[in-house]
């Protein structure tokens, strides 16, 4: 055998153990100082959305029926002021826009409320003329083109908004569904639902009018998922509400592990909400049952 | 001779004796004439009264036992040639179709020895009771309920496989030969006028009768389910329906909620006023995710039993409480209202009450059977925004640990706040 040739083997040996390794990585959760209280010192109360952008998180503070905004510097943040609105007194989910503009879920009214940059109230996201049938937004996401995307559980369907609020499509749910409690957009543009019921990951292609099964059914892996993200890479994080853990899956769903679990103490989580990750990537979690954030850097 | 003329001598001899050897030992062992079938007898003397049985298991009668089992040793029970939950498949392989879209769960399991005797029976097909009475023995509930029922449905007298299959079904759910209502119409013809006069006048020829009618009797009169929805009652079915000579008359006057709440408008009201709404309320499906719009066994129309309803969406809290070996009771009874509240709440877990301490002293006097501080200004040790509450310390629905705490009692609770005391 050639010397060169030896070296070749030996060079794809090498190359292969790495690429083979670097596959089997596990992501990892380094714990970052969680989130207990607002600019004044009081604490939050089960707080069940979390929306993270740029510099800047945004917490739905359920319990205490308010919004808090916190600006990020590496590792630590700023809590800004309060936002409570007599439309929004029981907020669950949290949405920002590219122009700062918030949107949020009230549990109790069932309607998406816009609120400005400043904490004023712009209104309710209305559906009155734009669709046909009753809407009840169980979630929402805006994504990176302020495009609104909302889960409407009445009627069974996803509808889209451009920014303007005009109708750009609306995906029906499929025929075998068990229950659909978030959705996201990831960087390509399509959108993944979970569902609690089927413990299924389901995804609507960009521009496609269908939702299809994205993963198996994850009976084993977890007990209730109500809440999905995606990071830059596509990896899809599910938010075991029940089962009080993170689930990782591929991008193609195939499951990649399970980080976290119950307990009272800083990095541990009960009955987790919903999650964001930022673009640098740290993970947020709305630790519902613990009433904090819990922030974590995600590593590959 | 040369060598090759001795090497193929030596070989014939080396055969020869082999074949004969062999041929020996067959002999030796082999049955004597007639014995098969009889010679299991000289030991298993009691298996003659069996055998005088009027049905017998085919390999029985033609005394092949040893098509069941292994005359010298087996790895199985009772010398089976094959594990018992799987020795009758090695005949009966299609006992369950490829695509049944339901099968009985002791025929799936291989228990065919639930209903049939493996030798012989003095009913048809071996079974070990006749009739009705085979079935009952497991599905007691029901047996009870169809001796007690007042207006009974005839078939059910007469042999639970007037509809049902027992082994599998491949057209329908439950066992059932058809599908509801193909089923039913075979011998309730929709077309007569009769029909129609019960029905209101509304064309149900192809709607699901199992809706209203309990198929196995019931103490009302049509064998109505023994809990009709009111307007089901009072036979004033265009209360919710369109008339009866609308050309599409079975639709609803109304859509989802919205047509329940022509009458419960209060209960509507009190539901959407709450803070948490259970999400199936608002959902397509909506009332009918639990409720029967008809007629139900159930309390409050409920489709089935708490635990079987609830447990349709929640499995992995009824998976949990499986796998606990401490259930808190009402979990353990089904009786998940206990606590939460199914259509709102102002708490998280829809849960029954403005404080979570006071729904457990609902049942339990925690103050005495505790001096442990709790409530509100008690906080947690280990996380400064949470007060000490029952849950601090107990798992809801149930544990592996005495008194359903999170953690052991004498070993691992206490420590988990008081970590100065920790071993």
């Amino acid at each position: 055998m050639g010397r060169a040739l030896k070296h070749i083997l030996l060079a794809a040996a090498i190359l292969g153990i790495v690429a083979v390794s670097h596959a089997a990585e596990p992501i990892k959760f380094k714990l970052l100082a969680p989130i207990y209280v607002d600019g004044k010192g009081a604490g939050i109360r089960q707080p069940e959305g979390v929306s993270c952008g740029g510099n800047s998180l945004l917490v739905a503070d359920t319990g205490n029926g308010r919004l808090l905004q916190y600006t990020m510097s590496g590792e630590s943040w700023t809590p800004g002021p309060g936002i409570a609105l007599p439309q929004l007194t029981y907020p669950i989910r949290v949405g920002v826009n590219s122009k700062g503009e918030i949107y949020a879920l009230d549990g109790k009214s069932r309607r998406i409320v816009r609120v400005d940059p400043s904490g004023e109230f712009k209104g309710y996201v209305d559906f009155a003329g734009i669709v046909q049938g009753n809407v009840v937004p169980r979630s929402f996401r805006v994504d990176r083109n302020d495009n609104l995307y909302v889960l409407d559980v009445s009627s069974a369907r996803i509808l889209v908004l451009d920014p303007s609020g005009k109708l750009q499509r609306e995906i029906p749910f499929p025929k075998e569904y068990g229950f659909f409690s978030d959705l996201t957009v990831d960087a390509g543009g399509d959108i993944l639902l979970v569902d609690s019921v089927q413990r299924r990951v389901y995804k609507a292609e960009q521009k496609s009018s269908s939702i299809s099964p994205l993963s198996e059914s994850l009976m084993e892996e977890v007990h209730f998922p109500t809440a999905i993200a995606t990071d830059a890479r596509g990896t899809i994080f599910l938010v075991d509400q029940n089962g009080s853990g993170i689930v990782i899956l591929g991008k193609d769903g195939s499951f990649r592990g399970r980080r976290l679990s119950m307990g009272w103490k800083d990095g541990f989580l009960r009955y987790p909400a919903q999650m964001c990750i930022s673009e640098n990537g740290t993970a947020f979690i709305a630790d519902r049952g613990n009433s904090r954030i819990e922030a974590f850097l995600i590593t590959e | 001779m040369t060598l090759r003329t001795k090497t193929a001598l030596v070989l014939l001899a080396i055969f020869s004796m082999t074949a004969v050897s062999l041929s020996y030992s067959q002999d030796k062992f082999r049955l004597k004439p007639g014995a098969q079938g009889k010679v299991c007898l000289d030991c298993h003397e009691g298996f003659k009264e069996k055998l005088k049985l009027p049905f017998l298991h085919t390999p029985v009668k033609k005394g092949n036992c040893s098509d069941c089992h292994n005359p010298h040793t087996s790895a199985y029970g009772k010398l089976l040639a094959e594990d018992v939950n799987r020795i009758c498949f090695t005949c009966h392989e299609g006992i369950v179709p490829g695509k049944a879209r339901s099968a009985h769960k002791v025929v799936v399991e291989g228990n065919c020895v639930k209903c049939h005797d493996p030798h012989g029976a003095k009913n048809k097909g071996n079974l070990l009771l006749a009739g009705n009475a085979l079935c009952a023995g497991c599905h007691q509930n029901l047996a009870k309920q169809v001796a007690g029922n007042k207006f009974k449905h005839s078939p059910v007298e007469k042999g639970c496989l007037n509809c049902h299959t027992p082994h599998a079904s491949a057209k329908s759910l439950s066992l059932l030969k058809n599908d509801v209502p193909g089923l039913c119409v075979a011998c309730h013809k929709p077309d007569t006028p009769a029909f129609g006069k019960q029905h209101m006048g509304y064309n149900v020829a192809k709607s699901n009768c199992s809706s209203c009618h309990d198929p196995h009797g019931s103490g009302s009169r049509g064998i109505i389910w023994g809990k009709p929805h009111q307007p089901v009652a009072n036979k004033m079915c265009n209360q919710c329906h369109l008339d009866p000579s609308s050309p599409n008359a079975l639709k609803t006057r109304k859509e989802g909620f919205e047509l329940c709440r022509g009458c419960h408008n209060p209960m509507m009201n009190e539901t959407q006023a709450r803070n948490r709404v259970h999400w199936p309320v608002v959902d397509k499906r909506s009332c009918q995710n639990c409720h029967n719009p008809h007629a139900s066994r159930e309390n409050a129309l409920l489709k089935e039993p708490q635990r079987s309803l609830c447990g349709g969406c929640h499995q992995d809290t009824i998976e949990h409480l499986d796998k606990s070996l401490v259930k808190h009771k009402p979990a353990q009874d089904g009786s998940c209202t206990k606590c939460h509240r199914p259509h709102s709440s102002n708490l998280v877990s829809l849960l029954d009450n403005t404080n979570p301490i006071d729904l457990c002293g609902a049942c339990h006097d925690w103050q005495r059977h505790s001096s442990h501080p709790i409530g509100e200004k008690v906080a947690d040790k280990r996380n400064r925004n949470l007060a000490v509450d029952c849950s601090s310390c107990h798992s809801p629905h149930g544990s592996e640990h005495k008194r359903f705490t999170h953690y052991d009692f004498k070993a691992d609770l206490c420590v988990q706040c008081h970590e100065q005391y920790k071993r």
